[in-house]
């Protein structure tokens, strides 16, 4: 009789033990991730953190502890309000928890001390990180230490409108080989701007329209100077090649010229452009891997394989068919308590796994980050990662991380607008870039 | 007296603070930035002292075989290193396995040694294997230290036998932080594009201001002076309109008519022109419609000066002069223009300073281009320190080019007081003179 009693009470202190031992352990976490140049295709690279924040919560949970998370996600459309705002957030210690930027970033945000190595919080050998491409791993570190986790890969190649290739002579076994031949280094710029002109006299599309490159500053154009011949970076150092630089000028203003390139072409309206290419009103351009998302999704191109080939960025004199890869990276920002720090880092682990990337991968039309997101049928499925995969990214260079390349890029793209524009020659334009690169950058660059 | 004197400070104290603020700070603030190297990579707060490899590039002209050492990361199982894991109060298995089987061994990468750690009989978690892998660290590789004497004293202790000027190369090339500099004035000075941004300043300033803010202001005055008073403000309130249309949407009223698929692509289309986009397809193009753009939001200001101006001439001097026989152009000539003497200095004056400092609508229709054609020298200090595609943003030399613009700014400005005779002006109504 009086066991009972005794068994209710020891319950009652079991359970008040209980729920107070919760309360002890039960913690609230904030999570903001900001993320740079995201339009409606790139949301899993915020909401792939919220899937993640679901998973830890669980795993947390089995461990006993009550964490919540609450996940705060800022996407920015355009790239120069996106740095300008997190750089100015991370001066003023505001900055989010995660960013995502190119991997360009990690050079100037680690020296000013903007960003913290994400090395220093998770295991690079367990998976999925293992998992992770070593090249991309390489471009996401910085003097040796892995800053940031890939959050996609891509490539930029030249796009060609297959009917008017074909109008001009190409048969589809031609089409078919196009891309091996501008691999091989058979079909080259000069060639590119031929056909360009071809369709243009052909009437098939306006003047202007027969080779239709990107409206504004962007990695993009790294691939023609690498094209030509041009080395960005060699033994820690930037590298500026002239003659490299010359050619990759001068074609730009042989396009003008010969007027398959409009003068005009620089700072036109983005949509105007998208919606150009998506109809065929150009012929040949060059863009992201991403771009099939936004030609299929926005701009209603639905037979994308039946009008458009994709090709490396073909080879320039002295230079080589390339394509770049602009991996955007999860980098986590200083100034924030450790703990909260050691989840962000543990979400982005977590937003890396095969099947949760693949999520972004096709619905961005970006490329996988690591060798498994190949093996998941989602992904392999899609016929635009696989092939773009395949023939793309074995030949993918990236942008350096150096600290003072942001200085030479500004440099390179004023100059190369003054050139394409007529606002300069090309020589002085080279020249102007070269003064400029020796007094900006002294013995930081080598110019030769 | 004395009291009232002292009342007369408290009271104007708080518009003293406020400038002191928001006028002069700045202006202090972009001068001390100015001679600055300031950019992202160097951050604004400071730096710190880091041995990375990039900073070893320019060690090793100086002193190779010390730089090559302390490339050297390494990671050593000592018992120094062992005593701080134990303070680190981990499973105690952890400590006694790596005295055991490890002591004595050295690891040439952080993450060699983690893979050691991780395969201890009692496997740490990932946050205390990366604790227990920094005990052991005995390198400076990439470690930040806050001050000089921090990097002085790791470097002692490491062993490194550096003489005080070889410490001082170190702290030189390793240090990340800004340093005081005189070259951003060189480099404005030297660089070719900043002659032609300035040269493109003075042809907008210069343009707009007589054309526009000046030139037809004055003759929008003299329409409306002659209308009659509904009229007279109907026309007024419809120029007022750029004015009060928020920049944006003015701006891309401007450029709908403008662009390839825009108005005046589409009207001549209709005769057969191929659309093009007519706001960026020539630099002549660009300046026309940079010019249009901001003369005819900066012709109210003059226009409505104008006009009360001339509404304060006595009726009586039309009234006499068309008694005279005199017409409308000698009216102009010889009564309003001479009468108008101050007013349009005033609005020139003015409106040469604020032209000097807008960029806004230059840089939401054209963006300064195309090809830098229309990048004024404002909207260059933007660019330059606060917005570009490559996100590397150049504070000391976008601070430097913005005090170029405060030294233009306030010498006009005293020039513009000596011309305007200031005491003169203040003495006595001018325009009833």
């Amino acid at each position: 009789m009086t066991i009972l009693p005794t068994l209710k009470s020891l319950a009652v202190a079991a359970a008040i033990l209980a729920s107070s031992s919760a309360i002890a352990l039960a913690k609230d976490v904030h999570i903001s991730v900001w993320a740079g140049g995201t339009g409606p295709n790139d949301v899993y690279r915020l909401d792939a953190i919220e899937i993640a924040a679901q998973q830890l919560q669980r795993e947390a949970a089995l461990k006993g502890e009550d964490l919540k998370i609450t996940v705060e996600k800022k996407p920015y459309s355009a790239w120069e309000d996106f740095k300008q705002a997190l750089t100015l957030a991370a001066e003023a210690k505001t900055a989010p928890n995660i960013v995502v930027s190119g991997h360009e970033d990690i050079a100037p945000w680690s020296q000013a001390g903007l960003i913290v190595p994400i090395e220093d919080y998770v295991d690079l050998d367990s998976w999925p990180l293992s998992d992770i491409y070593e090249n991309l791993l390489k471009i996401a570190s910085y003097n040796g230490t892995v800053y940031g986790i890939p959050q996609d890969a891509e490539s930029r190649p030249m796009f060609f409108w297959k009917p008017y290739m074909k109008a001009i002579g190409y048969s589809d076994a031609d089409l078919d080989a196009l891309p091996q031949s501008v691999q091989d280094g058979k079909y080259t710029m000069k060639n590119l701007l031929e056909d360009a002109k071809k369709m243009q006299d052909k009437g098939l599309v306006q003047p202007g329209y027969g080779f239709y490159p990107r409206t504004s500053n962007g990695p993009d154009y790294w691939q023609f100077y690498t094209s030509f011949g041009g080395t960005m970076e060699e033994g820690g150092k930037l590298v500026f090649d002239k003659a490299a630089m010359t050619r990759t000028y001068q074609f730009f203003a042989d396009a003008v010229k010969s007027g398959v390139t409009k003068k005009n072409h620089i700072g036109m309206p983005g949509d105007q452009w998208w919606k150009e290419v998506a109809t065929g009103k150009a012929g040949i351009w060059d863009g992201g891997t991403w771009h099939y998302a936004r030609l299929v999704n926005q701009e209603g191109l639905k037979d994308f394989f039946g009008n458009v080939i994709f090709t490396l960025i073909p080879a320039g004199e002295g230079g080589k068919a390339n394509t770049l890869t602009h991996p955007l990276v999860y980098l986590l920002t200083a100034g924030h308590d450790k703990e909260d720090t050691e989840i962000a880092a543990q979400l982005i682990k977590i937003a890396s796994e095969p099947r949760t990337n693949a999520l972004h991968a096709v619905k961005s039309a970006h490329l996988g980050i690591s060798k498994s997101e190949s093996t998941v049928d989602f992904y392999s499925a899609d016929r635009w990662t696989r092939e773009a995969t395949e023939r793309l990214l074995p030949h993918a260079n990236a942008m350096p991380n150096n600290s003072d390349f942001g200085k030479y890029w500004n440099i390179m793209w004023k100059n190369l607008e003054a050139s394409w524009t007529g606002a300069k020659t090309v020589d002085a334009a080279v020249g102007d870039a070269e003064s400029e690169l020796k007094s900006t950058l002294g013995d930081k660059i080598v110019i030769r | 007296m004395k009291s009232s004197r002292t009342l007369g400070l408290v009271m104007i104290a708080p518009a003293a603070v406020m400038i002191i603020l928001f006028f002069l700070m700045p202006v202090v603030l972009t001068a001390v930035f100015s001679m600055t190297n300031m950019t992202t990579a160097t951050g604004i707060s400071g730096g710190v002292y880091q041995i990375a490899p990039n900073s070893l590039i320019a060690l090793k002209s100086a002193m190779p075989e010390i730089a090559a050492e302390m490339a050297e990361p390494r990671y050593t199982i000592d018992e120094a290193g062992l005593t701080a894991v134990e303070g680190l109060g981990m499973a105690p298995g952890i400590v006694a396995e790596l005295r055991a089987k490890h002591i004595g061994e050295v690891f040439p990468a952080r993450r060699d040694v983690e893979r050691m750690i991780k395969d201890l009989a009692e496997r740490p978690s990932t946050r205390e294997v990366k604790q227990t892998s920094e005990q052991f660290n005995r390198s400076v590789l990439n470690t930040r230290f806050d001050s000089k004497e921090q990097l002085f004293s790791a470097l002692d202790n490491l062993g490194f036998k550096l003489t005080p000027e070889q410490k001082e190369i170190v702290a030189k090339t390793t240090y990340t932080g800004w340093t005081w500099t005189t070259e951003n004035f060189s480099r404005m000075a030297s660089s070719p594009d900043m002659a032609r941004v300035l040269f493109n300043t003075v042809l907008y300033v210069a343009l707009v201001l007589t054309l526009f803010n000046v030139g037809y202001a004055l003759l929008l005055a003299i329409w409306t002076h002659y209308m009659p008073p509904t009229p007279a403000s109907i026309f007024r309130g419809i120029w007022l309109l750029p004015r009060i249309t928020p920049v944006v949407i003015y701006v891309l009223l401007w450029k709908w008519l403008a662009w390839d698929s825009g108005f005046i692509s589409i009207l001549m289309g209709k005769f057969g022109y191929l659309p093009k986009n007519y706001l960026l397809d020539t630099a002549y193009n660009a300046w026309f419609f940079v010019v249009l753009i901001n003369g005819f939001i900066g012709a109210s200001m003059g226009m409505l000066v104008f006009s009360s101006a001339m509404k304060a001439i006595p009726k009586s001097q039309f009234y006499a002069s068309e008694v005279d026989g005199a017409s409308r152009w000698q009216q102009i000539r010889y009564i309003i223009l001479p009468q108008m003497r101050w007013p349009i200095l005033f609005v020139t004056c003015y409106q040469t300073l604020s032209l000097l400092a807008s960029f806004n609508e230059i840089l939401l229709a054209t963006n300064g281009g195309p090809g830098n054609a229309t990048e004024v020298w404002a909207l260059a200090a933007y660019h330059t320190a606060l917005r570009n595609y490559a996100g590397n943003l150049e504070y000391g030399l976008g601070a430097a080019m913005a005090l170029v613009l405060v030294v233009i700014g306030v010498t006009l400005s005293l020039l513009y007081l000596r011309v305007f005779n200031y005491g003169t002006l203040v003495a006595k109504p001018l325009i009833e003179d």
